[in-house]
């Protein structure tokens, strides 16, 4: 018999033994295919057909052998179930997998902005043990050291962890491995996101500033915070009102280029030279932020694989 | 988006394979490594829990050779199909060139095809792209289950549910058997690069 655990009652039924034997065998087939193709639920949803059927039929269920055989099956396609639900959602790849990862998921031209997104994309693929390795590692080197910093104390409060954040931030504060203003920034981001986890922890107040710190406090160029693309909603013409994220091509200081497909003219035409962005959302490694920009002008490309395209010049005024 | 190196005359496009759980992607790719050795320019890689189901991404790099004086290189990926991953597939779908989507022709993952593909719908306007401008193929897979006695839906049907407005081309297919997956790949290719040539004005 091709399935060992039919009913023989199935056989010597007064109704007909034929289509109940086949709606008998076709739910097991059904059921046993679904389990190997992986629809563990569906499998699952089968078998409870597959009991219902039977129950409803006492010439079926009267044979406490099949129904002991049928609710084992159920019993085990649970457990699979439960198995696939419970998997863990993150898993520790190896060091080969781990460089693929940053090689596949780094989008950035700029070497220390595509450092850091390496890292974040480790993290964001679960692996944070190597990922807080290289934001420690950037810090040390003074690679973006801001963004670096704010993605590690997210791993340790990714990880349930807020005290290994709260401890790491302190250790930065007596080690002064970290600009004050960034410390600065880094406590406020910390305490923020202690309290949305419901946490009141204290941190320790900074230092008071030493002149040689206050003369240091002028902006950088590493300080500026690398926009990798920018939200905004287009101000005039056939699109206005509609919210677009456009790709930074370029930035230099707090101005920032972008590049408008030529298919997107209408789109274009809303932006023209002195018009004010009051919503602006600027998206960075170290995350999202709100301000607002001025269009300083706008171009059509004449030459090479972009002609055609827009180039929109945005000046950040505030964020 | 496509990399285009120009001073190495090199095109790298990424072409993700979507769809619900289980239905299909994964075996679209290890089909392509199998049969497609030629093509293949480097291992393809997995990661996926015990249960062989994708948990972050498959990945395959292949090769096309030269077109119009450029290095042609393409990166297939597939993503975790399961409805909890959905951070991943939109980390996996960041700056993709062109989707294949996989629908499980089976009648009881009606709903989740059409979920799934809502779900892609969503992650590419977050990226600001339109599912209708991006070079897109539809692959109705496990055909093959109909021989088996499964329920399957009529290909009609599952053309009104998923490509009623799209008007992507499709291809049934059995990944599992192989049939219809390079199909599939090789309109995606020509539709990908059709695409290409016409972003990044490419000409010889």
């Amino acid at each position: 018999m091709p399935f060992p655990f039919l009913p023989r009652s199935v056989f010597l039924s007064t109704k007909d033994p034929m289509s109940d034997r086949e709606k008998v065998k076709a739910l097991i087939k059904e059921a046993e295919i679904y389990r190997k193709q992986g629809l563990v639920k569906q499998a699952r949803d089968k078998y409870a057909d597959l009991l219902r059927f039977v129950e409803e039929n006492e010439h079926l269920s009267g044979d406490q052998k099949f129904m002991e055989a049928l609710r084992n099956k159920i019993d085990r396609v649970e457990k699979d179930l439960e198995e696939i639900e419970a998997a863990p959602d993150i898993k520790e790849v190896s060091g080969e997998v781990q460089e693929l990862i940053t090689r596949l998921f780094t989008f950035s031209q700029n070497k220390d902005a595509a450092a850091v997104e390496a890292a974040v994309a480790l993290a964001k693929f679960g692996q944070y043990d190597r990922a807080v390795a290289e934001f420690q590692r950037l810090i040390m080197q003074g690679i973006l050291p801001r963004a670096a910093a704010t993605n590690l104390l997210s791993c340790h409060l990714t990880l349930g962890t807020p005290e290994a954040a709260v401890s790491q931030f302190e250790q930065w504060v007596s080690v002064k491995a970290i600009s004050r203003p960034d410390l600065e920034y880094l406590r406020g981001y910390l305490l923020g996101a202690l309290q949305k986890k419901g946490l009141h922890i204290e941190l320790s107040a900074l230092p008071p500033e030493t002149p040689s710190e206050k003369a240091e406090e002028e902006v950088k160029e590493e300080d500026i915070i690398e926009i990798s693309s920018v939200c905004v909603t287009v101000p005039a013409g056939p699109r206005k009102g509609k919210v677009v994220e456009l790709d930074v091509t370029f930035q230099s200081g707090n101005a920032v280029s972008i590049i408008i497909p030529a298919s997107e003219r209408e789109m274009a035409d809303g932006f023209k030279a002195g018009v004010q962005l009051p919503d602006l959302q600027c998206y960075s490694v170290m995350g999202v932020f709100n301000g607002t920009g001025t269009v300083k002008g706008k171009s059509v490309i004449s030459s090479g694989p972009k002609r055609g395209d827009f180039t929109l010049d945005i000046v950040i005024d505030s964020a | 988006m496509a990399v285009f190196n120009a001073k190495d005359r090199v095109i790298e496009c990424k072409i993700v394979y979507y769809g619900p759980g289980r239905c299909g992607k994964t075996t679209n790719l290890e089909f392509i490594h199998k049969a497609g050795k030629k093509y293949t320019t480097g291992e393809m890689v997995s990661i996926d829990t015990k249960g062989d189901r994708t948990l972050f991404f498959d990945f395959l790099p292949i090769g096309l050779g030269k077109i119009k004086g450029c290095e042609v290189k393409v990166q297939l990926y597939t993503v975790p199909g399961q409805a909890k991953y959905s951070s991943t597939r939109k980390l996996v779908l960041k700056n993709v060139d062109a989707v294949v989507f996989v629908a499980d022709s089976l009648e009881v993952r009606r709903k989740a095809n059409f979920l799934s593909l809502k779900d892609l719908q969503q992650n590419l306007a977050e990226q600001n792209m339109n599912i209708f401008k991006i070079p897109l193929v539809l692959q109705y897979n496990k055909r093959d289950l109909a021989e088996q006695g499964l329920p399957i839906m009529p290909v009609a049907l599952m053309e009104k549910d998923l490509n009623s407005k799209l008007k992507a081309p499709f291809f049934e297919a059995s990944a599992v058997k192989g049939a219809g997956v390079g199909e599939t790949l090789k309109r995606t290719l020509v539709l990908t690069l059709n695409h290409l040539q016409k972003e990044l004005k490419w000409t010889e």
